[in-house]
């Protein structure tokens, strides 16, 4: 492929990963080096890189100017709002992804990607080589990148999930595994996960160079054992994260309650619904006045 | 015969897509319409859906080149809401944090200031050396942009003694920079034979049509709320008004650029007397009732107006953005100019379309669809 004559298209997103293309073309990040310019007119374009999510607006505007694009007309998807919309996912005037308009043939994500992302984007999709400097690709300490789960310290209990800015967090239950998935295509790179986990299993790494051709593989996932109802056999919550509260409890917050550890153990293994059966309620009470008895008797 | 002319919405001459109805006779402007919506995302009805803390992550993302300031206004009022008392040292550590970014929006327009003035060494000499305050922020924060350095109650990082010695050094390598554009700024300057005397805005007129930022600076009112109505720790802080008199795109192109050196002067006096102490306050639950809250953006004061029920989630978050407000300075000006100067005039507000669109107009009877329509 001769000279790669780049075209912008933004709608619907923050504008800084248009920024970031833009930067691209300071010297430093040596696109230039690679045959490659940012032209203003699609027609004068063989690539076009497109971010945001886009809107109703945006739509006719994104069909004109792909099919004004020369060929080998190699479509790619910069940041996360072009690969899912994002934190936007959910607004009313979005009709995005944009590869649901137009073909899109490879996704950067990010929110935004560095230009060197960018850059080691294009250099793979060439099959070019871009000499190694120092530096060049160097992350500062505590760069916020892609999610790496600790698989021995996950207990599944989903509270990333619930503090996810931008819902890129699915938690599925599945047979008689939990499954924890991060959908890093779809995430703001906020770390609220990160902050908000209660035993320090998922890390936002420093790597960043997450070029990929199917969006639908942009994630990580981690999968923890259920446990069974000991009444009724259904599968209900997982056994990491009974572990994790039992051991909090009588270990940590109130150590009187040890020599009751196996009958509370025994309450908790009961499914919600098992829970409510008379006989099981009549036990729990048992557990509860033996429990407040110990608790005045002390 | 008056004809009319189209800019945008995908124009070379534009970095976000808008779209501008001009119309010229012979070669001047008559009348302007600008038409938006292309950045939509319905951000205020999202607001609605999300937690207090996830919001955070949404308010970041109306704009990417001033993201900072829009989660420390959104903070900002929901500390109010929350009756939170932020520590004296995250204060000082917002104050740093928001005029690297001031310095880094700053820098970014004059090198597509450049670029419009099709000046390209000294586009490429900004942005090469806007690259720094880029590194900075991200060695700070996490993230070249969309930072999420403010959260409810304070900052997420801190600033240790190692990392306020690389801003200081930052800093002083810096003001080459801004010595740089005052020199393309002077009365020889490249920059002011292109600009001077182009797109002229009157005082009386940018109060008329409510300008802020330095597009009102610019055209010699001291306005700016860091001063009027002080926030963070800016009250303590000794800085500078800068105000000029012309109206021109020069002006505000100086008023810009003589900020970038105030900017550095609030980041030093910030670290030197930088108080000891916690850095977040603990988050609590919102009272019902609403709250308004200010900060001064780089283009201009920017506004939030959040309406609680007492629950986790707002019931109604408003923004105003600068750029909305300067929206309307830009009809005035492009008004009885030639259509070359078209685009530098759009430029000089420095305006940022993703903060702009978010009102949507649906006409009842036709059905039509009309993303905020000026005129």
């Amino acid at each position: 492929m001769g000279k790669i004559s780049v075209y912008r298209f933004l709608s619907a997103g923050c504008n800084g990963c248009d920024v970031q293309v833009l930067e691209c073309l300071v010297p430093r990040y040596r696109l230039a080096e690679l045959n490659v310019e940012v032209v203003s007119n699609p027609e004068e374009a063989n690539v076009l890189f497109l971010t945001g999510g886009v809107n109703i607006k945006g739509r006719e505007e994104l069909i004109k100017v792909y099919e004004k694009i020369n060929p080998p007309k190699i479509v790619i998807a910069v940041g996360n709002c072009a690969l899912t919309k994002e934190i936007f996912d959910k607004g009313y005037p979005m009709v995005g992804p944009p590869d649901q308009i137009v073909p899109v043939n490879f996704y950067v994500p990010g929110c935004p990607p560095r230009p060197q992302a960018i850059v080691k984007a294009v250099v793979q999709i060439l099959g070019a080589k871009l000499e190694d400097k120092e530096d060049y690709w160097a992350t500062p300490e505590g760069f916020r990148g892609k999610h790496e789960f600790d698989r021995d310290k996950c207990i599944g209990c989903g509270a990333c999930a619930q503090v996810c800015s931008s819902d890129a967090i699915d938690v599925i239950d599945e047979g008689e595994k939990r499954v924890v998935r991060i959908n890093y295509g779809h995430c703001s790179f906020c770390a609220f996960c990160q902050d908000e986990c209660p035993t320090q299993a998922i890390r936002l790494t420093r790597e960043y160079h997450l070029l990929t051709n199917n969006r639908g593989t942009a994630y990580i996932m981690n999968d923890v054992d259920l446990l069974e109802c000991a009444s009724c056999g259904a599968f209900f919550f997982p056994q990491p994260q009974i572990d994790w509260a039992l051991k909090r409890i009588i270990e940590e917050k109130v150590p009187k309650y040890l020599e009751f550890k196996d009958e509370i153990l025994d309450a908790m293994k009961l499914c919600l619904k098992c829970r409510r059966e008379i006989m099981n309620m009549k036990k729990a009470k048992k557990i509860l006045a033996e429990l407040s008895a110990k608790a005045r008797g002390s | 015969m008056p004809e009319k002319v189209y800019v945008g919405p995908y124009r070379p001459q534009l970095v976000e897509p808008e779209r501008f109805e001009l119309l010229v006779e012979g070669n001047r402007i008559i009348d302007a319409k600008i038409e938006l919506g292309y950045m939509h995302r319905g951000i205020e009805k999202l607001f609605t859906t999300k937690t207090y803390m996830q919001n955070l992550a949404l308010a970041e993302r109306i704009c990417g080149i001033c993201s900072g300031i829009h989660t420390l206004c959104y903070a900002q009022t929901v500390e109010k809401l929350m009756n939170i008392e932020v520590p004296e040292r995250a204060k000082y550590l917002r104050c740093v944090y928001m005029e690297l970014e001031r310095l880094h929006s700053h820098y970014l327009w004059f090198g597509i200031l450049a670029h419009s003035l099709d000046e390209h060494k000294a586009f490429l000499k900004i942005m090469v050396e806007r690259e720094r305050v880029q590194d900075l922020l991200e060695y700070l924060t996490g993230n070249r942009m969309n930072y999420l350095i403010n959260t409810i109650g304070g900052v997420r990082r801190d600033i240790t003694p190692e990392k306020a010695e690389k801003i200081r050094r930052f800093l002083n390598g810096s003001k080459p920079l801004s010595d740089y554009i005052m020199e393309l700024l002077n009365d020889n300057g490249g920059f002011t034979r292109k600009t001077k005397g182009v797109g002229v805005l009157p005082r009386e007129k940018a109060l008329e049509v409510g300008a802020v930022g330095p597009t009102l600076r610019g055209s010699g009112i001291a306005s700016d709320i860091r001063k009027d109505d002080p926030y963070a720790a800016y009250g303590e802080l000794d800085f500078e008004v800068i105000v000029e008199n012309d109206g021109d795109v020069r002006a505000k192109a100086l008023v810009r650029a003589r900020e970038t050196y105030e900017s550095m002067k609030i980041i030093e006096q910030a670290l030197d007397n930088l108080p000891s102490g916690e850095i977040v306050a603990e988050r609590k639950e919102p009272k019902i009732g609403e709250e308004f809250g200010r900060t001064e953006a780089p283009r201009g004061e920017l506004v939030y107006y959040i309406r609680s029920n007492g629950t986790n989630i707002p019931e109604r978050v408003k923004v105003r953005t600068p750029s909305f407000a300067n929206n309307f300075a830009i009809l005035e000006m492009l008004r009885g100019e030639t259509l070359e100067n078209a685009r530098v005039i759009i430029e000089s507000i420095d305006p940022c379309f993703a903060c702009t669109d978010r009102v949507t107009v649906v006409d009842a009877k036709t059905g039509e669809r009309n993303c905020m329509c000026l005129k």
